[in-house]
């Protein structure tokens, strides 16, 4: 999935537009005219400078033929689509439910169902996810002691 | 002498050295896989790392890369499917050898040649950064205010095939570096009232999400592609080679300075040094017309400079804190978190350090050679787990790697918005490695400005009086000069649409 450059040029231009009209809310070192603000400014101004002569080129192309967005050839394929928004959902599923439903049923879900999804065998997949689940639980968890969200085990764990 | 000393008793002790053995095997299957890179491999290593202490947290990262660079040549020559972008110059031509049926003879010039382009850039790395430490340890924030301009537009320069996209990504990397408390004065800016993002953007989900999230979400549409394995076995890799490194003896050493230079250049790495050996390799030789149908003095060349590149790639990193490849880019970020300013002032204060990460560098290449041997023999199997089983495992590493960098669900939201953007950007053809140099540079970069500013009275004349400053800072000019040429519309060489 592309868009035209002009496209990327006119978002990274706003980007860095905002960018700058937020600096002037930094206050300035007292009597000096460089402050906080000063290098925000130049890297957003670099970016105005790229983001034009994107859309200089991207307004070529389109000129030339070209389209404003250009799909690949998995987003014709709904399989595939579906692969893709399932990885994000995955991640999204995490961070909405690790804290409630605690590490160990999320990790080993999310797994699951991805595996299920890409075509392992149901024993298999349980298996793995199961036994990757719990590792990976023994290696953070216990060995470098990151406090992984415990949720519904906690009265287990 | 007695630093030596320290490094040695450092190094050779039994947990440093169960980490380098572990990260190791950890290198090898991860480069040996398609689609894993070796800076991936290092993205996932850094969460682990993080609880170590500096010397076997600098030996994880060094021996991973080492074997990941060089176990991308296996799959190359079996599948036809580089296992790190680093062994892609010359994928093909060992596929075709292995087609002519010299499988043995290409996995024996890529180990031996690796090993030795290896041990030969970490030479090069021990000589010349201590004698440029101490020309460094003179340098004021003007020099190190040029010096990591001139790296920074390196990076966009040779690293990148569209130098317009690079350096639009490079000043996202310095804007993303902007947010959290400024440098200089102590101003929150760009924190929206967030209290997480009051300490800047962590480096490390933004890491994980960069390399590791968005090459899942690549792996999750192309699953189904997967290269056909050849059913040769391997046999004696040593049989023949010795006719093979005296016919070619120059190639290596031409292979291997290739490298360590284009290693050393801030911002090109592994994978740029391969394909320019390749190409250079291509023009000097006798015989042009077999490169391309499974000819092995490409294969000297371009193997021996990926590995070289790597010990390359921290001489501008150990002594000038400005990283050579994104992996370096990764190191120093690590140093930085650990509390260490990288920079000619840790040869003074611990140089016990440094001489562990030269020792270490020797050893990694040392362990190659017998674990890589054991990879080639075993690479059936290590290419036989499936990618559908190896994604999902990833991801989950990817997410506890996040949340234990904060310990909160900030690491994890991080890493998934990194992540996404950084799929788009390298979706349009923006490559994320600049991205990364900005941001790990970005405030170094700006502390040197500001304290130039503040010193010279905001004047910029400042910036060029002293003399190393006035020649890094003319040179970054006359570069910035050309770079403007090359990208404005009405410059000789217009860059074509990718």
């Amino acid at each position: 999935m592309r868009f035209n450059d002009a496209v990327v040029g006119a978002a990274f231009l706003l980007i860095a537009a905002a960018m700058i009209a937020m600096t002037f809310s930094f206050p300035a070192f007292p009597g000096q005219q460089y402050g906080p603000s000063l290098f925000p400014r130049i890297i957003g101004a670099g970016i105005i400078g790229c983001s034009a002569l994107l859309i200089v080129r991207g307004l070529r192309e389109r000129a030339a033929g070209g389209r404003w967005l250009q799909p690949d050839d998995w987003t014709g394929n709904p399989r595939r689509v579906a692969s893709f928004a399932l990885m994000l959902a995955a991640m999204a599923f995490y961070v909405v439910a690790s804290e409630p439903l605690g590490f160990i049923p999320c990790a080993f879900l999310i797994q699951l169902v991805l595996f299920l999804w890409f075509g392992v065998r149901p024993l298999t997949a349980g298996v793995v996810a199961a036994t990757m689940t719990l590792l990976v639980h023994w290696f953070f968890g216990s060995m470098m002691r990151v406090p992984l969200p415990r949720g519904i085990l906690d009265s287990v764990l | 002498m007695s630093a030596v000393a320290t490094a040695f008793g450092l190094v050779f002790d039994p947990y440093v050295l169960a980490v380098i053995m572990g990260s190791a095997v950890f290198g090898m299957f991860v480069g040996a896989m398609p689609g894993l890179t070796a800076t991936m491999a290092t993205a996932l290593l850094v969460p682990v790392t993080f609880f170590m202490s500096p010397v076997p947290a600098l030996g994880a990262i060094v021996t991973a890369t080492a074997m990941a660079i060089f176990a991308g040549d296996i799959p190359a020559a079996m599948l036809r499917m580089p296992g790190t972008p680093a062994s892609a110059a010359y994928a093909d031509e060992s596929y075709e050898m292995t087609k002519k049926g010299q499988l043995d003879l290409c996995m024996g010039v890529n180990l031996v040649f690796s090993v030795l382009g290896g041990i030969f850039g970490v030479i090069i790395l021990i000589v010349l950064a201590p004698v440029l430490a101490e020309v460094a340890i003179n340098f004021s924030s003007f020099e190190y205010f040029w010096l990591a301009c001139l790296g920074l537009t390196c990076a966009v320069f040779i690293g990148t095939g569209d130098p317009l996209k690079g350096l639009l990504s490079l000043f996202i990397g310095l804007a993303i570096g902007c947010i959290g408390i400024d440098p200089a004065a102590g101003q929150p800016r760009f924190t929206f009232g967030n209290v997480d993002l009051l300490s800047g953007i962590n480096f490390i989900p933004t890491l994980i999400g960069m390399f590791a999230v968005s090459e899942l979400l690549r792996g999750a549409v192309t699953m189904e592609k997967a290269g056909k394995m050849v059913q040769q076995s391997v046999g004696n890799m040593f049989a023949g080679l010795g006719g093979v490194t005296r016919k070619y003896w120059k190639n290596f050493i031409r292979g291997s300075v290739i490298g360590t230079v284009i290693g050393a250049l801030p911002g090109a790495g592994a994978d740029i040094a391969a394909w320019v050996s390749y190409a250079v390799s291509k023009k000097l030789s006798k015989e042009p017309e077999k490169f391309g149908t499974g000819h092995i003095e490409g294969i000297v060349d371009s193997t021996s400079a990926n590995n070289s590149a790597l010990g390359g790639a921290w001489i501008p990193a150990l002594v000038f804190g400005i990283p050579g490849d994104s992996i370096t880019a990764i190191v120093i970020g690590v140093l930085y978190m650990k509390g260490m300013n990288p920079g000619p002032t840790v040869f003074l204060q611990t140089p016990e350090l440094i001489y562990a990460v030269f020792i270490i560098f020797i050893l990694a290449n040392l362990i190659m050679f017998p674990l890589g041997w054991a990879a080639i023999k075993s690479a059936k199997q290590i290419l036989r787990v499936p990618r559908n089983i190896l994604l999902p495992v990833i991801l989950i590493f990817c997410m506890v790697g996040s949340f234990a960098m904060t310990n909160s669900l900030y690491g994890v939201v991080l890493m998934v918005v990194m992540g996404v953007f950084g799929w788009l950007l390298e979706e349009h053809g923006i490559p994320v490695a600049p991205l990364i140099l900005g941001l790990v540079l970005g405030e170094m970069l700006e502390q040197n400005f500001m304290s130039s500013m503040i010193k010279s009275n905001g004047s910029f004349i400042g910036f060029l009086d002293r003399p190393i400053a006035g020649t890094l800072g003319v040179l970054t000019l006359l570069l910035w000069g050309a770079m403007l040429w090359k990208v404005l519309p009405f410059g000789r060489r217009q860059p074509a649409a990718a």
